[in-house]
């Protein structure tokens, strides 16, 4: 990785997306890489477009905000209209395909714009818990930003207090890595 | 006495706010006097999580008018004692701080800037620099160092300590809500382990020995009677001030030997304007940047320099021309036009930085 690569994640309040840049950053310290991550955040506790801005790449970052991201990803019809600002003409764009009534809403100028079941998929195969989860693997899919062992080393350090009472929990956390993965790697995208 | 919190260098992937409570531990720091407020509280949050293992302690006030009094306190008891706060609780700050002033009392606080004024947004701005380097009813007799990384601000955490009892100046390290809440890589260690003494600390009152036979009686002032007699004690204070500037100003350049385009920050949005001007520079345009470190005191010649040699200032910052104000009053008397990108409250990317710079040698043509 000769380049930073940057991120924009958004979805609603509640919805994961800081943890997922906090397990996927994690992921990163532990490959060695430099990282800068910054969360959006308001007065709110709860509600509102949560956004994490992840930059990783092999060199020290530079500023923590900036105007066009590598991948941009939107978790609802609220996200998309919030960060869709954020797509340039390399930007690669992500939203999850059960989000209507955003079809003037979606970047025209993104090199690429991606609809991904990412929901559906989440609450008909696996959990709706791990809808998260599923998208950390479409960005990692994206991106190569880190490996899926090391992103599985990093889950295993976030939550592997949860497998010690419930082994299924890791099963499921896997599997939804890697089919958010398989989602995005097949596409052409990387 | 605990064991020593870290051992050799560590690196770390942390907030911010978590390098704050580290540095301060590292420094030897006794206690943290505290009221939330965002966007410092983890740094409370994280003492309160160390403290007890080293046996530091914590105590949280009623506001931050008593968070900064009660630090006041634990200096005069001998205690390496620092507080942290932001946005509205900076200003309640100032009441003790400028105590601190008057008293020469070695407190540190570390503020973590907000939006502005008042409530304003829990988030980021730069708008706390006047505050923080003149906030109180005096002339501004105290340290401020603006830091731009997680490295600094442990760096200079640790160093502001000794900055502080060392000189016996009010010390603050500035930083911002970015700073504080972001994520990105350091390099914790034992500052003692690298050769950096720390400052011993000493009690100011209730020192063993009559006052007077055995030692000179601890006299602590903040009042005068006679207005000839406060303007001899501040007359000192300046003397003190300025004989120390030229010891503790800090400050970093680029490029600044005849430049087109001379851009000044500090803090987080030095780093966007360090990344511009490289790129500029790259591309073979006369473009460079100048930081102060120190805030207060502000390093007058070295700006002066660089801009004797520039056709034109930029200033950038997340406010409304408060480091803009600084420089014209450090620049005053020299000819170089001055202009300002001023976005008070906002972060300020380097693609924004690249545009106004393209902008102002464009109009130069």
């Amino acid at each position: 990785m000769d380049k930073t690569v940057k991120i924009a994640l958004a979805g609603e309040g509640g919805q994961g997306v800081q943890s997922v840049a906090m397990i996927l950053t994690e992921a990163a310290a532990m490959e060695g890489k430099e990282i800068l991550y910054i969360p959006n955040f308001g007065v709110e506790q709860r509600g509102g477009v949560s956004i994490a801005f992840v930059q990783i790449g092999d060199k020290k970052i530079g500023a923590p905000k900036f105007k066009t991201g590598d991948i941009v990803i939107a978790l609802s019809d609220r996200a998309v209209r919030r960060v869709n600002m954020y797509a340039g003409h390399e930007t690669i764009f992500i939203y999850d395909a059960g989000i209507e009534g955003v079809e003037d809403d979606l970047p025209e100028v993104a090199q690429r714009v991606l609809a991904i079941p990412a929901l559906e998929t989440a609450n008909k195969e696996l959990h709706p818990r791990v809808f998260n989860v599923l998208i950390m693997g479409a960005l990692i899919g994206a991106t190569h930003v880190v490996t899926l062992e090391k992103a599985k080393e990093a889950i295993e350090k976030k939550l592997g207090y949860k497998f010690e009472q419930n082994p299924k929990l890791r099963e499921m956390n896997f599997k939804a890595l890697e089919r958010g993965y398989e989602m995005v790697a097949g596409t052409g995208v990387a | 006495m605990g064991e020593k919190p870290i051992k050799g260098e560590q690196k770390a992937f942390m907030t911010g706010n978590e390098a704050v409570a580290w540095a301060a531990l590292a420094a030897g720091a006794d206690i943290m006097y505290g009221y939330p407020i965002t966007p410092q509280n983890e740094i409370m949050q994280y003492w309160t999580r160390l403290a007890p293992k080293y046996e530091k302690k914590f105590l949280q006030t009623e506001d931050e008018l008593s968070a900064g009094f009660t630090t006041v306190g634990g200096v005069l008891a001998g205690r390496r004692a620092f507080t942290a706060t932001a946005g509205p609780g900076n200003v309640l700050m100032q009441e003790p701080m400028s105590m601190a002033e008057a008293m020469r009392i070695p407190t540190v606080v570390v503020v973590q800037q907000r939006g502005g004024p008042s409530t304003a947004t829990v988030i980021y701005s730069q708008q706390e620099v006047t505050l923080t380097c003149f906030g109180g009813n005096g002339e501004g007799l105290r340290v401020v160092y603006s830091t731009s990384s997680h490295q600094e601000l442990f760096d200079y955490t640790i160093k502001a300590f000794n900055t502080a009892w060392k000189y016996r100046f009010p010390t603050f390290v500035l930083a911002d809500g970015y700073q504080a809440k972001m994520r990105e890589s350091l390099v914790l260690y034992d500052p003692q382990e690298k050769g950096q003494k720390m400052v011993p600390t000493e009690a100011f009152v209730g020192k063993p020995g009559t006052p007077g036979e055995d030692r000179a009686p601890a006299h602590l002032r903040n009042t005068y009677n006679i207005e000839e007699e406060l303007m001899d004690e501040l007359a000192k204070d300046i003397k003190e001030y300025e004989e120390m500037t030229p010891e503790i100003t800090e400050y970093e350049e680029f490029n600044t030997q005849d430049t087109d385009v001379l851009i000044v920050a500090h803090g987080i949005v030095f780093r966007s304007v360090a990344m511009a001007a490289r790129e500029l520079a790259e591309e073979g345009l006369k473009v460079g940047y100048f930081r102060p470190i120190t805030l207060r005191p502000f390093p007058r010649q070295e700006l002066q320099k660089a801009a004797a040699k520039a056709k034109q200032i930029l200033v950038v910052e997340s406010a409304y021309g408060q480091l803009l104000k600084m420089v014209k009053d450090n620049l005053y008397g020299l000819d170089v036009p001055i202009k300002g990108y001023l976005r008070p409250g906002v972060g300020i990317t380097p693609e924004e930085v690249v545009a106004d710079v393209r902008t102002i040698l464009g109009e130069e043509e």
